[in-house]
């Protein structure tokens, strides 16, 4: 008799595999975003197995809410033709799928050779208390450069979103 | 209790770039032209507060050190921020909008280099590093009314956000095998355990990410479209800026956390940096177009760097440090000419170049002696860089010293394409109706200073090797 | 049981089928999707070595909460390019990268 946790994990799985491989392989660029959006989804679930809920929601927010709904917007505002074969295999399609099975095959004997010595002990008792502990504490570096970072990124999507504008001399 | 004193660097720059796009919003746009002085004046001024303050040193977190190998570091980034401004006060000022957030984003894009240089800790490091590249994704489109800029930028987005997944695949293995995302408590858990399988996987991945950064062969597609597509004061800031950044990190992960797994990545960087030397000087010899020429220059440029690496030795680390500041101010004062005749003519054909020393003798002069000094021909400052660099690697194991021949003969290649640009510009008639340059008096004055440089480091390198291996030696320390 | 080993496969297989899509498509979103895909298996494995292997931090929660806002970053820059390219090359196919000169 399976637990639970094993019956989610493999449903989240084969959700979050399923969908990832219809994003890469429709030729619609329409599905391929939509199935990315369920990824992004499934994804937020193995976070709740992980006993990561802020990230999964999170996840839901900036990921399945914002950047997918962003490439959608793109997708339609750039739409053009024949929206059934938008997303076509580039030339090197095959070599790639080469280099990505070889990368799996790779991977997959580096994790099987691995004993991981994993213990599973309750999550921390505040788990909020102690990502903003780190946020501000040890990564506040990494955190105010986040920051400037975003900054810059507005900027520089607005900049380059409204393109050339000829200031009067 | 954290010392965030020791920030000022960071904090400063971080000031100066907020405080410029402000005041592009605020000032009336006929003044604009006053936002690249403050710029220069700026960088200026930070540049002389990391010198009087190098011997600053502590520990402001525990992945975050402050020491003379960040400050040297720190001091490069800015030398080169400041020579791209100059750079960039006529071609800016003729593409005639948006300066204030352009200039802006160059700050930023130096403070992105300054975390990646400083932090020894994989998450600060990781936040540096995509600082530096999305706004230099944002810089390298700047130039609005060219679609080649445009095009430049989407592919080196793709490439590098593509570069950047497969270094954070690195990181997660690392992370997930060690436990903890400060290099030292890596190097410490790595050399008390043996080495997993995982973990060398992770550090192939690292090194694999870097690589793109570090334009070296077979990850360095990007770099000529790129470099041709970009404004040229930005490509020559995103040939010696990143670069160097991208080595300082390269060098911290790999002595700090991966010092004992030497075998590993010894003969990756060897081959990269064969391929790099290689490639990068053979493809250069038929390009037509200056800044294409210069990028796979740099290609060529960045194998010799990675020379250091394989020598694995403080003598190595020093040479490096020397040979990448020396390095900003020979490609600056390449692309500083390229600017200067692009801003005049329109044009960075190598064709187009004809008969420029009689237009103007200066731009042709710093041209000659910056692409001699990296080709490496005494008695400018490349020549003592590359003997450091080959002599580290022959210093190691005399099995090496093919490698160091390998570097010579390369760099002996590397005269011919250089000399294509200096023959154009000497021996050619310019078109009739083609009068004297006209160059900005900023411009000149950071031409003669470059070359003045040049010359000093090239017969007196003392100060600078002596500045460069102390530097090196405070990576060491424990 | 579901072990660490577990989560690392599923996200090794991710990873793949995401570089699969960033290198193998022509269209300049469907390459930011692979490497959005990719992204995600490194989070998944971050979230996953930190809950089995230091199960009392959060140090891997707080490295993939900062790639998610990494990315967000870029594929704002990266649409804004994409959309900047387009209305600039109405006449042409936006689809084809192959004015890039790969």
């Amino acid at each position: 008799m399976p637990d639970s946790q094993a019956v989610f994990f493999w449903l989240l799985a084969a959700l979050v595999i399923g969908s990832a491989l219809a994003v890469v392989l429709l030729k619609n660029i329409v599905h391929s975003a939509l199935y990315l959006f369920l990824t992004f989804v499934g994804v937020a679930g193995l976070y709740i197995l992980l006993h990561a809920e802020f990230l999964a929601a999170v996840q839901l927010l900036i990921y399945a809410g914002a950047i997918a709904v962003l490439i959608v917007f793109a997708v339609m505002l750039v739409r053009r033709g024949d929206i059934r074969l938008s997303n076509l295999y580039s030339i090197h399609f095959l070599p790639a799928l080469v280099v990505s099975l070889v990368l799996f095959a790779l991977v997959a004997v580096a994790v099987g050779r691995q004993l991981w010595l994993g213990y599973l002990a309750p999550p921390p008792e505040e788990p909020l208390v102690s990502l903003a502990r780190n946020f501000l504490g040890e990564y506040v570096i990494a955190f105010e450069v986040a920051a400037i970072l975003l900054l810059s990124a507005i900027v520089g999507a607005v900049l380059i979103v409204r393109g050339r504008r000829r200031s009067a001399p | 209790m954290v010392n965030f004193g020791l920030l000022y660097m960071e904090i400063a720059t971080a000031a100066l770039g907020l405080m410029l796009l402000a005041w592009g919003l605020l000032v009336p746009k006929r003044e604009r032209q006053g936002i690249a002085y403050l710029t220069a004046a700026g960088l200026l001024a930070l540049l002389a507060l990391a010198w009087c303050t190098r011997g600053a040193a502590g520990t402001v977190l525990p992945g975050y050190t402050i020491d003379l190998y960040s400050i040297y570091f720190k001091s490069l980034f800015l030398t080169a921020a400041f020579l791209a401004t100059i750079c960039s006060f006529d071609y800016v000022a003729k593409m005639g909008f948006n300066q204030g957030e352009y200039y802006a984003l160059l700050v930023f894009a130096t403070l992105g280099m300054m975390v990646l240089a400083t932090s020894g800790e994989l998450i600060t490091l990781y936040l540096g590093l995509e600082l530096m590249a999305i706004t230099f994704y944002i810089l390298v489109a700047y130039r609005l009314d060219d679609p080649k800029s445009a095009e430049a930028g989407i592919k080196y987005l793709l490439l590098g956000a593509l570069s950047s997944a497969i270094l954070l695949y690195g990181f997660s293995l690392i992370y997930g095998t060690c436990g903890s995302t400060v290099l030292r408590e890596i190097g410490k858990r790595i050399s008390s355990g043996q080495a997993d399988f995982a973990l060398l996987l992770g550090l192939i991945f690292v090194i694999a990410g870097f690589s793109f950064k570090v334009t070296a062969v077979p990850f360095h597609m990007w770099a000529p479209d790129v470099y041709e597509g970009a404004p040229t004061p930005i490509t020559a800031f995103l040939s010696v800026g990143s670069k160097a950044a991208a080595f300082a990190a390269l060098i911290r992960i790999l002595f700090l956390g991966f010092d004992n797994q030497a075998f590993l990545w010894l003969p990756l960087v060897t081959v990269l940096s064969v391929l790099s030397m290689v490639l990068g000087n053979l493809v250069a010899i038929p390009q037509k177009n200056v800044k294409r020429l210069l990028a796979y220059s740099s290609v060529a440029q960045g194998g010799y760097l990675l020379l250091g690496i394989v020598s694995a030795s403080l003598l190595g680390i020093g040479a490096i440090l020397y040979y990448a500041m020396i390095y900003v101010f020979a490609n600056m004062g390449a692309f500083m000419a390229a600017t200067a005749f692009y801003n005049n003519d329109r044009s960075d054909e190598i064709k187009d170049y004809a008969g420029l020393a009689r237009r103007a003798p200066l731009v042709a002069a710093v041209m000659l002696f910056s692409v001699a000094s990296l080709a490496g021909i005494p008695p400018l400052a490349g020549f003592p860089g590359k003997l450091y660099l080959f002599s580290s690697v022959v210093a190691r194991d005399y099995s090496y010293l093919w490698l160091a021949l390998l570097g010579l003969l390369m760099s002996a290649v590397s005269v011919y394409y250089y000399l294509q640009i200096v023959k154009a510009m000497y021996t050619g008639n310019p078109a009739p109706q083609k009068g004297a340059l006209q160059v900005s008096r900023g411009m000149e004055v950071a031409m003669l200073l470059v070359l003045g440089i040049l010359f000093f480091l090239g017969i007196y390198p003392t100060p600078l090797t002596n500045y460069a291996f102390k530097a090196g030696e405070t990576l060491f320390m424990p | 049981m579901i072990t660490l080993n577990h989560y690392v496969a599923l996200s090794a297989l991710l990873f793949c089928i995401g570089l699969l899509g960033a290198l193998g498509k022509r269209n300049a979103i469907a390459i930011l999707m692979g490497i959005e895909l990719m992204l995600n298996a490194v989070n998944i494995n971050l979230v996953a070595f930190n809950r089995f292997l230091q199960p009392s931090q959060v140090v891997g929660q707080v490295f993939a909460l900062f790639i998610i806002l990494v990315a967000a970053a870029e594929v704002a820059v990266g649409l804004a390019l994409v959309i900047n390219i387009y209305r600039r090359r109405l006449d042409t196919n936006i689809e084809d990268l192959n004015w890039l000169k790969w």
